[in-house]
């Protein structure tokens, strides 16, 4: 597995935690359990921790070689993916509170960097997935 | 439905070669050893550049290396 792979799969499975963790704190806001505005940073901490940990615990790949004209190609595949998965997002996220809420509805301000943030995880997602994808979840022939 | 499927004997030629390691041939040709296997295992199908550069490595054309097949299924 190389640094991409390792990267990606940190960050597929800190994504799944954090959004897990947020869908529970909806049904239970939903629910009125009683769970304060701020517990809902504790799934993005979550989230973003993939990042960090990255960044922290991956070193580069060992050997002469560590990217070539596969990984080359993967990675802009990967982007597309994000890209696309981005594109999806914003048209999601720009009709659904008019199909919840209705057309009088109002929404607050706050919610416009909220949306951002999320455009950004979803990015990584969406190309975190399409890396894993593509490298094969697990390499046969003893590939590591 | 038509499919196209590349072939190879990268395998049989490492071995040929004073059992060429997969690390061996992908230092030769300037790519990781993922590629090499991804490539032998037909999962990945390399450019040109890449694919005269393992013909050379053994001494072969890139014919002898690389099988194009267009199946018809």
């Amino acid at each position: 597995m190389n640094r991409a792979q390792k990267i990606s799969l940190t960050m597929v499975i800190t994504f799944s935690l954090g959004l897990f963790l947020g869908i529970i704190l909806i049904v239970m806001r939903c629910f009125d359990v009683g769970v304060p505005k701020i517990a809902f940073l504790f799934p993005v901490f979550i989230a973003g921790s993939g990042g960090i940990i990255s960044i922290t615990c991956f070193k580069k790949d060992k050997g002469t070689i560590t990217f070539d004209e596969r990984d080359k190609l993967i990675e802009k595949n990967a982007n597309l993916a994000g890209f696309g998965a981005v594109y999806l997002y914003v048209i999601l996220m720009s009709f659904l509170p008019i199909g919840i809420l209705g057309e009088e509805a109002s929404i607050p301000v706050t919610w416009c960097p909220v949306l951002l943030i999320g455009a950004g995880f979803c990015q990584a997602f969406a190309q975190s997935i399409a890396i894993l994808i593509q490298y094969g979840w697990r390499d046969k022939n003893g590939a590591k | 439905m038509a499919q196209n499927e590349l072939k190879n004997q990268i395998r049989r030629l490492r071995f040929e070669n004073s059992e060429m390691t997969q690390e061996q041939l992908a230092d030769k040709v300037g790519v990781t050893r993922q590629t090499i296997i991804a490539i032998e295992a037909g999962k990945y199908a390399p450019s040109l550049p890449l694919a005269f550069k393992i013909a050379r490595t053994f001494n072969v054309s890139v014919e002898q290396v690389f099988q194009y097949e267009n199946a018809q299924t």
